[in-house]
């Protein structure tokens, strides 16, 4: 048991730190393409009526037949969920969004003016 | 009777090797620009639900095996220990498995528990270790019971149950394309199983097969692969979380918030529990056959194309 427990610890340690090292940690970057696409792939039903990405590229505000969506970067990949039940949260180094989904508590934003002011207007926050 | 036999713990065993096929897998995508990708935190996530669900068997399988030794006491049967009675429980122990897994996707109390399984959106060998932790408490330990009343003896049935899951663990990759026609024929694959982990309309609730595709084929649930479309790996709704009590538990904490919403009969509270996921009592959701529905609504040049035959 013993010597299971450190070749699993070792083994996963090993794995991380590769996978780490050769830059599998990178967050996806998104264009605003990209949110498009990625919107559709999470919602195929949704009529995308605009997309705008965050100056860091790393989320996306999606305004669709369905009322306004997130998009973010999920490592490397991508979730999303529609605005409708959520806080909007200022803290000293960026925003986050709180859902109410067990399944997507929160998502950090990093907005800077004059964006801010944008996002805040298109989920309504304004 | 048969009296106490052992087996070796295959699963456990095979550990090391599964860590060094993971890193070799890696580097085969990395260096030889094989298909197929990697991510830390998701493979973090995947490897420490491979973890805890081994830790899960040991704590928790007392109960399953008091539960088979004492099939084992009332049954006049005993098949022996012959190989090929291993072998035919193999076999059989595969068919039980197809089963399983098949209620797993369309039942929701057992898809709370293999949802895990899926919850990744990337497919690699990490992915074959993102495994559950409530297994237990689906129950599905009840399928097994034909088994061991026709005369397996426990400890054989979890041998070759062991040996089912190490067979699916080299499936789980991008990085090898369809085999020769008469492997892809009888045994399951990468290509078949990359199938059952797409979200794509197409591929939903297909290729439940553990061992052997014969029986997704003989039960009318065989999607292949199709070259038009490449599978999109996750769930229907992606989790937007890496953390692993979320990932474990999330499909359960669902579960329990729908079946104990007020102003429900009882019927819907026990469908939102045994009934497929998606379900919902208001048609607020979509079951996969929705999904598949609304998506030849869409595109109705998809009809008569595999997984909308």
């Amino acid at each position: 048991m013993g010597t299971l427990l450190i070749v699993v610890i070792g083994g996963i340690g090993s794995i991380i730190l590769l996978l780490h090292l050769t830059g599998r940690s990178r967050k996806r970057e998104l264009t605003p393409e990209d949110a498009r696409t990625a919107w559709h792939r999470h919602f195929p039903e949704d009529q995308i009526h605009d997309v705008i990405v965050s100056r860091d590229g790393h989320s996306g505000l999606v305004t669709t037949d369905q009322g306004p969506g997130l998009i973010w970067s999920f490592g490397a990949d991508t979730a999303a969920r529609h605005l409708r039940n959520f806080d909007f949260v200022e803290k000293t180094n960026g925003q986050a969004i709180r859902f109410h989904d067990f399944t997507a508590p929160r998502v950090d934003l990093h907005l800077a003016e004059p964006e801010l002011d944008r996002w805040r207007q298109i989920m309504g926050l304004a | 009777m048969t009296g106490t036999l052992d087996y070796p713990d295959v699963v456990q065993m095979a550990v090391p090797l599964f860590i060094a096929l993971i890193l070799a897998e890696f580097l085969w995508i990395a260096l030889r620009r094989r298909a197929g990708r990697y991510e830390t935190r998701d493979a973090l996530t995947s490897l420490i639900l491979g973890a805890g669900s081994i830790v899960e068997g040991i704590v928790l399988g007392f109960v399953a095996w008091g539960f088979f030794m004492a099939l084992w006491a009332i049954t006049p049967l005993d098949l022996g220990t012959s190989v090929w009675v291993v072998v035919l429980c193999f076999v059989l122990d595969d068919l039980r498995y197809y089963w399983v897994h098949r209620f797993g996707h369309r039942i929701r109390w057992v898809w709370a528990s293999h949802v895990n399984h899926h919850s990744s959106q990337h497919y690699n060998l990490t992915t074959a270790l993102r495994q559950t932790w409530t297994g237990t408490f689906t129950f599905m330990m009840i399928v097994r019971a034909p088994l061991i009343l026709l005369g397996f003896h426990p400890a054989m049935v979890l041998f070759v149950g062991g040996l089912n899951l190490i067979y699916q663990f080299w499936i789980h990759t991008e990085a090898i394309g369809k085999l020769p026609r008469w492997f892809e024929a009888v045994m399951n694959t990468p290509s078949h199983h990359r199938v059952h982990h797409g979200r794509n309309p197409r591929y939903l609730d297909a290729n439940y097969a553990g061992v052997f595709i014969i029986w997704d084929k003989l039960f009318g649930t065989f999607v292949p692969e199709y070259e038009g479309e490449k599978p999109d790996y996750g769930l229907v709704q992606n989790l937007g979380t890496f953390n692993t009590l979320r990932v474990v538990f999330h499909e359960w904490v669902g579960l329990f918030r729908d079946v104990t919403q007020p102003g429900l009969t009882a019927r819907q509270r026990v469908s939102y529990a045994f009934g497929p996921p998606g379900y919902s009592h208001d048609g607020s959701r979509d079951t996969s056959q929705d999904i598949k529905a609304k998506h030849l609504a869409r595109h109705p040049e998809d009809a008569g194309t595999p997984g909308f035959e």
